[in-house]
């Protein structure tokens, strides 16, 4: 009853609304509703309550607005509107232009405003979002001094801050890296990605639990909780609780890693739903930490006690409320103290980092998809650029039409218009425009959507991270964008109109010679060719580098090579099977594919003979078949050239020249038969190769190559076939039944060398796509604008080239008059486009290549040659209506 | 014959107004459909028919005294007038008819 007493919000607005004599009745109705609702829960009632009260505004009951006090600058707007609009119809070819250009860049924004809205929720169905946080460590790594920050923690701390810490509600313990494990039950085995999580996962985070107890569903060892998706593949539609289950690691490197626990006797201890796109956590299925803890323990490894063992395992604390993540982070440093004074010169530091972050952050190493915020902050700047270009032809069109409407503006001065409504109807004007824009550009962005999203992104590690859905409330953003994109168009023209001297718009000439407007609109026609140019540029080289990528002497033979992905150990008798058809001329197993890298990509340090020297390397372990087919080029020395015998470990190593530098061992032929030293093995050195690209062009951090003779099946990860075969598609089937023999569980891939390789780049590949899309959408505002600009100067000469025509002009003449204004401005734009865009590309988009293609001079003029010619076609167009336009037509009158 | 014409809701409300005679006010018109008609519709959707009605002619109001149940506020009691009431009339003549001239669906309905 209380409530009834004071007006509620709800009463105001229809008071404020409504017709005086209908108000009591419906706020009396209204009032009986509410007692009626009031047996239902608090959101339904709110609901139903709203949904009646907005069904009350309707024509029938609403004030009638016209002549009502409140609103009496509507009479003025309702005009401004119908004048916006009249203008729009009388100039179709302008408004067209204006509204292709906006809706085109808009279309871009709206991507935009929802990929910046689904950044900023990511993660936020967590109900424990704010209170969230993840250690993370810093430190030195490698001999080299890089400062690594990553986003992982230790047990160590993970113990210390459940136990000694104020603030921590609660700690959780996690894998970092998913395990792929093969998981199965008796009839079949699937490869799953695997987290090991502690038992307070689902009190920290809330995915929702489908099946069992989220209390104790992580609690012992050996219990698997699957999402829906994994309980599905694994046991169909049968009731999964308490299913038997066991796990094979299958693709997992043993190098320092947590990789010893296979699992046995797991059992499925229950359901969750599978983590949404917006999840920075991926997984198929959780496996408890308890059954990680239990193999560590078996081995007598020191994991849980060293400080310093960071690089495995996410830490994720729930703090209090009132916790201050500072002086957590102060206390984590007090108790690494005495771990720290150990290592003065390269401590190593804990930080919280908020969940709010985890997606966006940029230097962390973590699980999961990333998009750093730099990213973010490119593509909002390359969109702000693209709306400004499409601004800017509104604005410019705008200003060069300015003397057709002073008339319009001067008599609205003389009936008494102020200065600031002569304003408010121009933007109003450019405002109208640009929402129409809205509504065209959101039709082009479902068209763009697809495209954006099936362009590959590294960080986002394969997972699906945006649906770029439009819901109904983003339409208030679109609108609010759409309304600013109008006002930042329009407020030139506005400020220009609405300075007009009323007394000035009806003398002939107008306005004052010399005025503000061409000069600003050189400059705004300058700002759009050089970015048309820019980004021609930037496209033509990017393509340019890929093209060379592509094509790039790796220094070793890899027509006709297929390689094929192998799971488990059973390298040899796929090796042996495939070498059985006559299709396959050579076979040889590596542990990955040269030039791309791959799942079995090792890097170890190798040292001299008494550690004096050492040097970070790839390693590459292949078989005796591997060098001569793939003819690496040996310069000193020999190669691998008899099956080692079984058993025996590997004795010999083939280096290639970078290691010889590094480890200061003088030229080829001193370097054969020194010995180093790599993880425990005592080798020398058989043979030096020279140079050959190791792992692609983008990445050479570690130049140090060397290849380890082995005959472990399991360091075997890639066989590399030489196929000649006239029907590949046979051939693959062929391989692919022999394959299915082997392992049932993964499925068979195989790929050509080139094609490895294409794939290695397809982020390359994506960036020239976007910056190309960009370009396009660049030149065609600005040809576009240019076109408006050649229609207008045309028309408004039209008695001039008539006179001309009459006294003699030939058409070239009139090109050169009509086309003369717009060659300085194309010129300062590839003045200042071109240096600008070289240093851009050479040192923020392809700095990642340590080999550059060559640039040639075609390369840097393309961008100018590219819009040197859209311009004079489109002048040229202009031009030929002119020249055929019979001079009497335009000079008759007057 | 009239201009005015009688929609579905709007010839559901009349014949709920004249059933509920002196309570006949929005929200009980919109009980009534719920409960006699199963209709659901909301309060906005009630008030809307029945100015209507009251513009064509076809029911008259007048406010009522405050009552304590509405927070004082009056409720606005419909009365169906003349020209109402042989809209209704009309509208179930011309049903019958049209239902008299279709005798074996009629007689298959009631079988």
């Amino acid at each position: 009853m209380d409530r009834n007493k004071r007006s509620t919000f709800s009463e105001k607005l229809l008071s404020l609304l409504c017709r005086e004599e209908y108000l009591e009745e419906i706020l009396g109705d209204l009032g009986e509703y509410r007692e009626e609702l009031s047996a239902r829960p608090k959101w339904q009632r709110k609901v139903l309550y709203w949904f009646h009260v907005l069904n009350f505004l309707k024509p029938w009951s609403l004030k009638t607005i016209e002549g009502s006090q409140k609103l009496n600058q509507y009479g003025m707007f309702k005009n401004y509107f119908k004048t916006s609009l009249r203008s729009l119809r009388n100039n179709a070819l302008f408004s067209t232009i204006n509204v292709a250009g906006l809706a085109i860049s808009m279309s871009v924004g709206v991507l935009m405003i929802l990929l910046i809205e689904e950044v900023s929720s990511f993660d936020d169905f967590h109900s424990n979002r704010e209170n969230i946080y993840r250690v993370t460590s810093t430190q030195i790594q490698g001999n080299q001094g890089v400062t690594v920050r990553q986003a992982t923690g230790s047990y160590f701390m993970a113990d210390l801050l459940s136990s000694q810490f104020s603030g921590v509600e609660d700690v959780l313990v996690m894998s970092n890296s998913p395990v792929k494990l093969d998981l199965g039950t008796e009839e079949k085995a699937v490869p799953i990605n695997c987290h090991y999580a502690g038992e307070s996962f689902f009190d920290i985070f809330s995915f929702q639990m489908i099946k069992g107890n989220q209390e104790t569903a992580l609690s012992q060892p050996g219990q698997v909780v699957l999402t829906a998706t994994a309980a599905k593949k694994l046991f169909g539609d049968a009731d999964p609780i308490g299913q038997l289950i066991t796990a094979e690691m299958s693709s997992y490197l043993q190098n320092g890693q947590l990789a010893q626990s296979d699992l046995e006797k797991g059992i499925v201890s229950g359901v969750v739903e599978d983590p949404p796109v917006n999840s920075h956590l991926r997984f198929e299925a959780l496996i408890s930490l308890k059954t990680l803890e239990l193999s560590i323990q078996q081995q007598g490894l020191s994991h849980k006690t060293n400080p310093g063992y960071v690089s495995n395992l996410l830490v994720y604390l729930l703090l209090s409320g009132d916790a201050d993540p500072l002086i957590i982070e102060e206390s984590m440093a007090a108790f690494l103290e005495g771990f720290n004074s150990e290592r003065l010169d390269n401590p190593l530091v804990h930080n919280l980092q908020s969940m709010k972050d985890f997606v966006t952050s940029d230097t962390y190493h973590s699980t999961g998809p990333t998009f750093s915020r730099s990213k973010v902050l490119v593509m909002i700047g390359l969109t702000a650029i693209v709306l400004l270009s499409a601004c800017f032809n509104y604005t410019n069109l705008s200003l060069a039409r300015a003397l057709r409407r002073t008339k319009e503006v001067g008599v609205r001065k003389v009936v008494g218009a102020s200065r600031s409504q002569v304003f408010s109807q121009f933007i109003v004007e450019a405002v109208v425009l640009s929402l129409l824009a809205l509504i065209v550009g959101v039709f082009l962005f479902v068209f763009i959507r697809p495209q954006f999203l099936a362009l590959p992104d590294p960080s986002a590690r394969g997972f699906e991270m945006f649906e770029l859905s439009i819901d109904y409330w983003h339409i208030f953003y679109f609108v609010l964008f759409a309304i600013v994109i109008g006002v930042v168009a329009g407020v030139l023209p506005a400020a220009f109109h609405s300075k007009l001297k009323a007394g000035n718009a009806f003398k002939s000439e107008g306005m004052p010679k010399g005025f503000l407007g061409a000069q600003l609109r050189k400059i705004l026609v300058v700002f759009q060719f050089t970015l048309s140019i820019g980004l021609i540029m930037c496209a033509v080289l990017i393509n340019d580098q890929y093209q060379y990528t592509l094509d790039y002497d790796l220094g070793y033979e890899t027509d006709d090579i297929l390689t094929v992905d192998i799971h488990g150990e059973y390298a040899n008798v796929l090796a042996n099977e495939f070498g059985t058809l006559p299709e396959v001329s050579q076979v040889s197993k590596s542990s990955w594919v040269l030039g791309v890298g791959g799942d079995g990509l090792n890097a170890g340090m190798i040292f001299t003979e008494g550690m004096s020297n050492r040097a970070l390397s790839l390693i590459n372990y292949i078989d005796q078949n591997y060098i001569g087919m793939h003819q690496i080029e040996i310069v000193a020395g020999t190669h691998f050239e008899a099956p080692l015998s079984l058993g025996s470990s590997p004795s010999s190593i083939i280096v290639n020249e970078a290691m010889l530098r590094e480890l200061e061992l003088g030229n080829p032929e001193e370097a054969l038969g020194k010995r180093l030293i790599y993880n425990g093995m005592n080798v020398s050195i058989q043979g030096v190769f020279k140079e050959a690209v190791s792992i692609g062009l983008t990445k050479k951090f570690i130049e140090s190559m060397a290849f380890i003779q082995t005959n472990r099946e399991s360091d075997y990860k890639v066989l590399n076939l030489k196929v000649r075969s006239e029907d590949i598609v046979s051939t693959l089937t062929k391989l692919e039944e022999i394959h299915a023999r082997q392992d049932a569980v993964n499925p068979f891939t195989a790929a050509y060398y080139e094609d490895k390789i294409s794939e290695s780049y397809k982020y390359e590949r994506s960036n020239y796509s976007v910056i190309s899309f960009l370009a396009a959408i660049a030149i065609s505002i600005s040809t576009m604008g240019l076109l408006g600009m050649a229609v207008f100067t045309t028309e408004t000469r039209m008695k001039e080239i008539g006179i001309r025509k009459v006294l003699g002009a030939s058409a070239k003449n009139l090109a050169i008059l009509l086309s003369k204004g717009f060659f300085p401005l194309m010129i300062i734009a590839a003045i200042l486009a071109i240096p600008t865009t070289l240093w851009i590309v050479e040192n923020e988009v392809l700095n990642t290549f340590w080999e550059r293609a060559p640039v040639n001079l075609f390369e840097l003029l393309s961008g100018f040659l590219a819009v040197l010619i859209i311009g004079l076609l489109t002048i040229g167009w202009q031009v030929r209506q002119a020249a055929r336009t019979n001079p009497i037509d335009s000079l008759r009158s007057e | 014959m009239e201009k005015e014409h009688l929609g579905e809701l709007e010839e559901l409300i009349l014949l709920l107004v004249v059933m509920l005679k002196n309570d006949a006010y929005g929200f009980a018109i919109r009980k009534a459909l719920k409960s006699q008609a199963g209709r659901m519709v909301t309060i906005g959707a009630v008030h809307g028919t029945v100015n209507r009605l009251e513009k064509k002619g076809f029911v008259e109001s007048n406010m009522s005294d405050a009552t304590e149940v509405r927070g004082g506020r009056r409720k606005r009691i419909f009365t169906v007038t003349a020209s109402g009431k042989r809209a209704l009339e009309r509208s179930r003549e011309l049903k019958l008819s049209l239902w008299m001239q279709i005798p074996e669906f009629s007689i298959s309905n009631n079988s």
